[in-house]
């Protein structure tokens, strides 16, 4: 298993020198510093998890079926961010949204009307900070 | 002030991190192999299904669905620990983890109520951001903290957080009515010559003389004293007698990036480890190993794996724990990373005498006069005269494990699902 705290650079460093004269590369001072997507989209690591999401009504939001899912659980959610929570023993992906002036659990597909949060019992899980959508196998 | 921060039902309680629907159910995780119960839910203890019940005898109860039993999942179980560490670590000047649900925080020069609400504030974190019930006990002393740990998991009122002063009332009553086998690393037998002389309670031993406890009895037993009266006299590495895990790990002289070498001093290092659960006649039940990178080099990238390897069944047998070495270090390595220190912890030990085989579990192929004779040799003509070079490459490694939930945090094909609507996740995964 990967260490939590380290997100080793995601290929090896170069160590540069130009030719056999023996001088410094001008890029040595700047080698590591490619960019890591891990910084990018797991801001804490230890409080992040991945999941893979299965459906299609959260299509008008980004979210395709077998998308990887970003989920840190140690964001405070907020209207507007998407969500995974427990619901009815299953475990979902819904957008926290206003629905006539209440908080709901919206999908982005008619079929599936907003899940009003005030008579349900729900459980959250984690906010969604990111979804990867890979194109190429 | 020191803290020990102790997950409840640690095992059952990662599974429900990924499968919320066993919450508020009877769960039981089974041993390697599938043979016996190793931890219950406290639904499950409600149930008087007692540690260690043979899988078998519960099969009717699990297919009537009054009771769920998922197989053990070390590597979950290990990653999850990993990040209770380090969340604890972010918020905590000092953190020595003891076991894989144990982990001690030290908080010097804070007052009772500041401990307190950190301690409170804690098990709320960790139950939100990593889905881990804990507890926290609270106490000057290594032992007190340990027994306000119990407290704070038996009585409710407590919510889960518990700290025990020194000279409190709540201390007096507690230790007066708290049988003196209670008490950290005082077992049976011990407790038993105790009682012959008139020490019964946690209380009777905490007024000894720690003197004349040190001539009568042993050391460990007047720091023991000690620490029950608040003295500080644990060091962790002393902690480390009570042996739940065995860790062996040392830096190299040169950091080292290629594969044989690393596999030489994790070779080296396990080979000291299984000799070390052979003297205290201990079995493992999973290999852990990590590499370092030199962290004070921020110019190199930086690496720091771990690998927890389970083993088929319980073991004392230095092939079989090479062989788990060498699948550990192939999960885990990476080319062009320099390590400055590897190391091998043998963890969930369990006393070679206790080890219970179920009908079902194939008896592990040990051969204790082989090993015998190389601890012998070795003792006497010194450490490593007689090594284990090559290993079985077809040694049998596939574990029985029909009920093992996924590992959620390490392998990308075996990620927890969140469906889109009700009914998503049945329908959109397609038939194997």
């Amino acid at each position: 298993m990967m260490s939590l705290t380290s997100q080793p650079l995601p290929f090896p460093a170069l160590h540069g020198r130009a030719g056999f004269s023996g001088f410094p590369s001008p890029a040595q001072d700047y080698e590591h510093r490619t960019l890591d997507l891990n910084v990018r989209l797991i801001k804490n690591p230890t409080q992040t998890f991945y999941l893979t999401a299965r459906g299609d009504s959260m299509e008008g939001w980004g979210i395709f079926d077998g998308d990887l899912l970003v989920v840190d659980r140690s964001v405070q959610p907020r209207l507007g961010h998407i969500l995974v929570a427990m619901f009815n023993e299953e475990v979902l992906i819904k957008r926290y949204a206003l629905h006539h002036g209440a908080p709901h659990l919206c999908s982005s597909h008619p079929h599936y009307p907003p899940l009003p949060l005030d008579d349900t019992e729900c459980q959250l899980w984690g906010v969604v900070r990111a979804v990867v959508h890979e194109y190429l196998p | 002030m020191i803290g020990l921060v102790d997950a409840n039902n640690f095992y059952v309680s990662c599974e429900r991190v990924f499968s919320p629907a066993l919450e508020g159910k009877a769960v039981g995780v089974m041993s390697n192999n599938d043979g016996c119960v190793i931890a219950r839910s406290a639904e499950m203890k409600a149930l008087e299904i007692p540690m260690g019940t043979p899988a078998f005898q519960l099969e009717g109860l699990r297919r009537r669905g009054a009771i769920h039993l998922v197989s053990s999942n070390y590597e979950l179980y290990g990653d999850m620990s990993a990040r209770l560490a380090q969340l604890l670590r972010d918020a905590c000047p000092k953190v020595a983890p003891y076991s894989i649900d144990e982990m001690f925080i030290y908080l010097d020069g804070l007052g009772t109520t500041k401990c307190l609400a950190i301690g409170a504030a804690l098990r709320r974190r960790i139950r939100r951001h990593l889905g881990l019930p804990v507890c926290v006990g609270l106490a000057p002393t290594h032992t007190l903290a340990k027994l306000a740990n119990h407290v704070a998991k038996k009585q409710p009122h407590y919510q889960g957080v518990c700290l025990l002063s020194e000279n409190s009332s709540a201390t007096t009553a507690l230790l007066k009515q708290l049988p003196v086998s209670d008490v950290w690393g005082i077992g049976k037998r011990l407790a038993n010559q105790l009682a012959i002389n008139g020490i019964h309670t946690a209380w009777d031993l905490r007024k000894c003389d720690h003197k004349r406890l040190r001539q009568q009895f042993s050391v460990v037993l007047a720091r023991t004293a000690l620490e029950l009266r608040g003295t500080p006299c644990l060091q962790m590495n002393a902690l480390e007698q009570p042996r739940q895990r065995i860790m062996t790990s040392r830096s190299f002289g040169k950091a080292t990036g290629i594969k044989a070498e690393l596999y030489g001093a994790l070779q080296c290092h396990a080979q000291r480890s299984a000799e070390k659960l052979r003297q205290q006649r201990s079995l493992t039940r999973a290999v852990l190993l990590f590499l370092s990178t030199n962290r004070h080099r921020k110019d190199q990238p930086q690496y720091f794996p771990r690998a927890m390897v389970p083993l088929p069944t319980p073991s004392d047998d230095t092939r079989i724990i090479l062989a788990a070495v060498r699948e550990g270090l192939e999960q885990i390595y990476r080319p062009h990373h320099h390590f400055i220190k590897a190391g091998v912890m043998l963890v969930d030990l369990v006393d070679t005498q206790q080890q219970q085989l179920s009908l079902l579990q194939r008896p592990a192929k040990t051969h204790p006069h082989l090993m015998e004779t190389v601890d012998a040799i070795n003792q006497r003509m010194g450490q490593g005269t007689i090594h284990f070079g090559m290993t079985d490459a077809q040694a049998p490694w596939q574990l029985r494990c029909a009920h093992r939930s996924k590992r959620y945090t390490t392998r990308w094909d075996e990620l927890m699902e969140a469906g889109t609507h009700p009914g998503a996740i049945q329908a959109f995964t397609s038939p194997p």
